[in-house]
C-alpha cells in the first residue's frame, strides 16, 4: 500500500519535472539571480562561496536536462520571452548545438568555482568575486542560448565586462593593464557587432536569427550583406582570439587570477566558435564556402603561429594561452572543412579542449601558488614540481591530452578531426596540421621537463600550502573518462552535426512554435 | 538630407579612427568614445531615421522604425558604462606610470 502511494507521488513529481519550453531560460536565469543573492551575502564569505557553487550546480543540472530533452525529443526547445511570438520578441532557443555548448560551459564553470573556493589568491577574497563569476556564466550561457542577434550582443557585453573586472582585480600587478587592453579590444569587437547588426537590420528588417536566415535565403543579395558578414566575422574572431586578432589574449589570460584564466582560456573563447558554427550552418549558408575557406586558412596559420609562440614563451600560463590560439585553430579547421563529419569533430574538439585547458591552467596556477614567489614564469617554477608529485601526474595526463595521445580525450578529438580530413580528401591541410601538432608535443614536454624533472636551485623553499588540487583532479578524471568512454560525447556531437545540416528544422521550430 | 547624414556619420567615424590610432593613451580613449557615437548613429539610421518624423505617429510621409531606436538606447547605455569603466582603468594605469605615452606603458612586455 505504502509503495503504491510512493509510486504515485513519484509519478506526480515526474510530471512536475517534465521539461517544457520554459526550462530553456532557466540556465540563464539561475546564475543571474544567484549573482544577485550572492551580492547580498557579501559579508559571509563561506556562505557566499557555497551558495555560488550550489547555484552553478543547479544551473548545470538544468542544462543537462535541457540537453537530454532536446536530444530525446528531436526538436529544439523554444521559449518566447514575454509571450511575444518569434520574430517580434526575444526568443531563447535550446537546440543541440547550444545545449551542448551550455553544458560544456557550465561544467567547466563548476570546476572553476571549486578551484576558486580552494584558492589562496587575495582576489578570490573580494566580496564581488563570486557574483562576478556567476555573471560571467550568465553572459556566456545567455549569448549561446539566445536566438536574437542583438540579445547576443548584450549578453556578450555582460560577459566582457565581468571578465574584465575579474582580471583587473587580479593579484598580478599587471592585471589592470591586461584588462584595459582586453576591454579596449572588446569594445571594438562590440562596435563591429553593432555595425553588423545595423547592416543586417537595414537590409532584412529583422534580427531574429531564424527569421534572418529565412529572409537571407529567399531575398536577392543585398549590398550591405557582405559588410555585415565581414563585421560579424571580425567580432567572433576577436572573441575567439583567432590568429590575426589574438594579440590581446596571452597577456589577458596570463594576468588574470587562475580560477578566472582557466575559464577565459577554455570556455569563453568558445563563444566565437559557436558564432562561426551558427554563421556557416544557419545564417549565411549561401556565402558559407567563402567563410569556411577563410576560417580554414586562419585556422592553419593559427595552429602554426600559436605553436611556435608557445615554444618561445618563458611562462607556463602564457604558454598555455598561446596554445589556446593553436587549439582554436584546430577547431576552425574542422569548421572550415565543413562536412558533417568534420563539424562533429570540431564540436568534440571544443568540449575536450575546454576540459583539458581548464585543467592545465589550474595546475599551472597551483604550481605558481606553491612557488616561493607567486609567479608562473619558468625562472621561478623550475624544479618546483619535484616536491609536488601528484600535480606532476595530473599535468602529465593533461599534456598527453593536449598533444592527442591515448588514453585521453584529446586523442579522440584528434582522431575524429584527422579522420574527417581523410574522408574529405583534404590532404594538403591535413599534412600541415599533422606536422604542426608536433609543436604541441614540443612545448608541453618542455614545460613538464622544466617543472618536474630539472633540479631546483639549492636553497629553494616551497610554500607549505597553496591552492587546492580538487578541481584539476576532477577535470583530469573527466579527461581520462572521456578518453576511455567517449561514446556519449561522440553520439551527441554526431546528432548535433546532423541537426546543423538541416537549418530548416531550426527555422521552422522557432518561427512556427 | 540622407546623404548629409551619411557623410556626417562617416566623418565622425573617421575622426574616431584617427584619434584611436594616436600614441597618447587618453586621446585613443577619446577616439573610442567618438567611434561609439558614430556606431550608435549608424544603428539609428538603419531604421530609416527620418529627421523630425516620429515613429508611427500620423500617417503622412515615410515614418521612422521604432525598433532601432530601442536598440540604440540599449547600445548607448552599454557604451556609457564601457566608457566609464575604461576611463577608470585608464586612471589607475596613468597614475602608476605617470605618463600618457602608450610606448612607456610596457609592464606586460616582461
Amino acid at each position: 500500500m505504502f509503495s503504491l502511494q510512493f509510486l504515485l507521488a513519484l509519478n506526480e513529481m515526474g510530471d512536475l519535472l517534465t521539461v517544457s519550453n520554459q526550462f530553456v531560460i532557466l540556465p540563464v536565469l539561475v546564475p543571474l539571480v544567484g549573482a544577485m543573492v550572492a551580492l547580498l551575502l557579501r559579508r559571509r564569505r563561506s556562505l557566499q562561496a557555497g551558495w555560488t557553487l550550489a547555484t552553478m550546480l543547479v544551473a548545470l543540472a538544468i542544462s543537462v536536462m535541457v540537453l537530454l530533452e532536446v536530444s530525446r525529443n528531436g526538436r529544439p526547445l523554444v521559449f518566447d520571452s514575454g509571450g511575444w511570438p518569434a520574430p517580434f520578441g526575444i526568443t531563447i532557443v535550446g537546440d543541440m548545438l547550444s545545449a551542448t555548448f551550455v553544458v560544456m560551459v557550465q561544467l567547466v564553470m563548476v570546476a572553476g568555482i571549486l578551484y576558486a573556493i580552494g584558492s589562496k589568491d587575495t582576489a578570490v577574497g573580494y566580496p564581488t568575486f563570486f557574483p562576478l563569476f556567476l555573471l560571467l556564466a550568465t553572459g556566456l550561457t545567455g549569448a549561446i542560448f539566445t536566438g536574437d542577434l542583438f540579445n547576443m550582443f548584450v549578453f556578450a557585453e555582460l560577459l566582457v565586462i565581468s571578465g574584465t573586472v575579474l582580471t583587473a582585480i587580479s593579484d598580478d600587478r599587471f592585471g589592470t593593464e591586461a584588462a584595459y587592453k582586453y576591454f579596449y579590444i572588446s569594445l571594438l569587437a562590440s562596435f563591429f557587432m553593432l555595425l553588423s547588426i545595423g547592416c543586417l537590420y537595414a537590409s532584412y528588417g529583422t534580427l531574429n536569427m531564424a527569421d534572418l536566415a529565412d529572409r537571407i535565403a529567399v531575398r536577392d543579395l543585398q549590398p550591405l550583406l557582405l559588410p555585415a558578414i565581414g563585421f560579424l566575422m571580425a567580432t567572433f574572431m576577436i572573441k575567439s582570439a583567432v590568429f590575426p586578432m589574438h594579440f590581446w589574449q596571452p597577456d589577458f589570460h596570463a594576468a588574470s587570477p587562475t580560477a578566472v584564466s582557466a575559464m577565459l582560456s577554455s570556455v569563453v573563447v568558445k563563444l566565437g566558435v559557436y558564432g562561426f558554427l551558427r554563421m556557416t550552418t544557419l545564417l549565411f549558408i549561401e556565402q558559407a564556402p567563402i567563410i569556411r575557406l577563410i576560417l580554414l586558412i586562419l585556422g592553419i596559420t593559427g595552429i602554426i603561429f600559436g605553436g611556435l609562440s608557445a615554444i618561445g614563451t618563458n611562462n607556463v600560463k602564457r604558454m598555455l594561452a598561446y596554445s589556446t590560439v593553436a587549439q582554436v585553430g584546430f577547431i576552425l579547421v574542422g569548421i572550415g572543412w565543413g562536412t558533417t563529419l568534420s563539424i562533429t569533430a570540431a564540436i568534440v574538439f571544443s568540449v575536450n579542449h575546454s576540459l583539458i585547458k581548464a585543467a592545465l591552467l589550474m595546475l599551472a596556477g597551483y604550481i605558481a601558488s606553491r612557488a616561493p614567489v607567486k609567479s608562473a614564469a619558468f625562472g621561478v617554477v623550475t624544479g618546483i614540481g619535484r616536491f609536488l608529485p601528484l600535480s606532476g601526474l595530473l599535468f602529465f595526463f593533461g599534456i598527453l591530452a593536449l598533444a592527442g595521445i591515448p588514453p585521453t580525450n584529446g586523442f579522440i578529438s584528434k582522431l575524429l578531426l584527422f579522420g574527417s580530413g581523410i574522408e574529405g580528401a583534404e590532404f594538403v591541410s591535413l599534412l600541415i596540421i599533422g606536422l604542426a601538432s608536433i609543436l604541441t608535443l614540443i612545448y608541453t614536454i618542455r614545460a613538464f621537463q622544466r617543472i618536474w624533472w630539472q633540479k631546483p636551485a639549492e636553497d629553494v623553499q616551497i610554500k607549505a600550502s597553496g591552492d587546492h588540487l580538487l578541481a584539476p583532479s576532477l577535470l583530469v578524471g573527466l579527461i581520462l573518462l572521456l578518453g576511455l568512454w567517449s561514446d556519449p560525447l561522440i553520439k551527441t556531437a554526431e546528432q548535433t552535426s546532423l541537426w546543423l545540416a538541416d537549418p530548416m528544422a531550426y527555422i521552422q521550430a522557432v518561427l512556427g512554435g | 538630407m540622407e546623404l548629409f547624414t551619411a557623410l556626417a556619420i562617416g566623418l565622425i567615424f573617421a575622426i574616431g579612427v584617427f584619434q584611436m590610432l594616436r600614441r597618447n593613451v587618453i586621446r585613443s580613449v577619446i577616439g573610442l568614445i567618438i567611434m561609439a557615437n558614430a556606431v550608435n548613429l549608424f544603428l539609428l539610421i538603419a531604421g530609416a531615421y527620418n529627421g523630425l518624423e516620429p515613429a508611427y505617429v500620423g500617417v503622412s510621409g515615410q515614418r521612422s522604425d521604432a525598433l532601432p531606436q530601442a536598440l540604440v538606447l540599449t547600445a548607448i547605455v552599454i557604451s556609457m558604462g564601457g566608457t566609464a569603466f575604461v576611463l577608470s582603468m585608464l586612471y589607475i594605469i596613468s597614475s602608476r606610470y605617470k605618463t600618457s605615452d602608450m610606448d612607456q606603458v610596457d609592464g606586460l612586455k616582461n
